[in-house]
């Protein structure tokens, strides 16, 4: 399994003009979700396998922009994808919780 | 001889108008207007189809998923906990309209309600009949006094 360097992996942000709605939001983190999955060479099944899901659907559900990843398994799929899991969960927040990823982390990780 | 036509199931692939009539027949109430519902289809990487029923604006995200992998539909909700599958469109659905959050969400958040104005009611209102309780009991003795 293809590693990825953090630095590169979390270099992408959402642009910061525009104010993208949740569901804009969403997509964008299922593309890089997609992007990280890709450096990691695994496909959705394999990624769902690795997860512990018996279908690889809802991994495609987030991908697509639709569901957002469950905190109960953001760890494992930051691992399964050989990330480092608080980042991992950082990054996504900014697509999640763009607020709540400011006021935590405030503009300079913006 | 005559040979009888029978309709082959789609494994892959977009969703059929049939199976697309069926699904959106399925959530017929929960995309009622008014709902703020709506729906979308998507694919997977290895192309087999998926139907989303989105939550209203602003987040409209996935409450439900319906896909079709080997001709296998499968439901899940939108954190991938799966509810149901089989080969059956129909049965899907079935387990698909009573799985809408909404009803039941409904409901909770009702009885939640009026399980509270209960409380506060009966907090309220409690003392005051106990108050009123004293009164009733004092009152002759106190007459008896005088």
């Amino acid at each position: 399994m293809k590693r990825v360097k953090h630095q590169d992996a979390f270099a992408e942000r959402p642009p910061a003009k525009a104010a993208p709605d949740a569901k804009q939001l969403r997509k964008m983190a299922g593309d890089w979700l997609k992007q990280r999955r890709a450096d990691a060479e695994m496909s959705q099944a394999d990624l769902a396998a690795r997860l512990g899901l018996k279908y690889y659907t809802f991994i495609s559900q987030v991908e697509n922009g639709f569901s957002r990843v469950p905190i109960e398994i953001m760890g494992a799929w930051a691992s399964v994808l050989g990330l480092e899991q608080a980042a991992f969960a950082r990054h996504l927040l900014m697509y999640y919780e763009p607020e709540l990823h400011r006021l935590l982390f405030g503009a300079e990780s913006k | 001889m005559s040979v009888v036509a029978f309709e082959r199931k789609q494994d892959s692939g977009e969703w059929s108008d049939k199976e697309l009539s069926a699904l959106v027949a399925a959530f017929g109430a929960a995309l009622a207007p008014g709902t703020g519902r709506e729906w979308e289809t998507g694919m997977t990487e290895r192309g087999d189809a998926q139907f989303y029923l989105l939550s209203p604006l602003p987040d409209q995200a996935c409450e439900l998923c319906v896909s079709r992998i080997g001709g296998r539909y499968v439901l899940e909700d939108g954190l991938g906990r799966l509810l149901f599958e089989h080969r059956n469109l129909e049965l899907v659905g079935l387990h698909a309209k009573a799985a809408v959050p909404s009803t039941s969400w409904l409901m909770v958040r009702a009885i939640t309600l009026w399980c509270a104005i209960r409380s506060t009611i009966h907090e309220r209102v409690e003392p005051l009949l106990v108050d009123e309780e004293l009164f009733v009991q004092l009152v002759p003795q106190l007459a008896a006094f005088v």
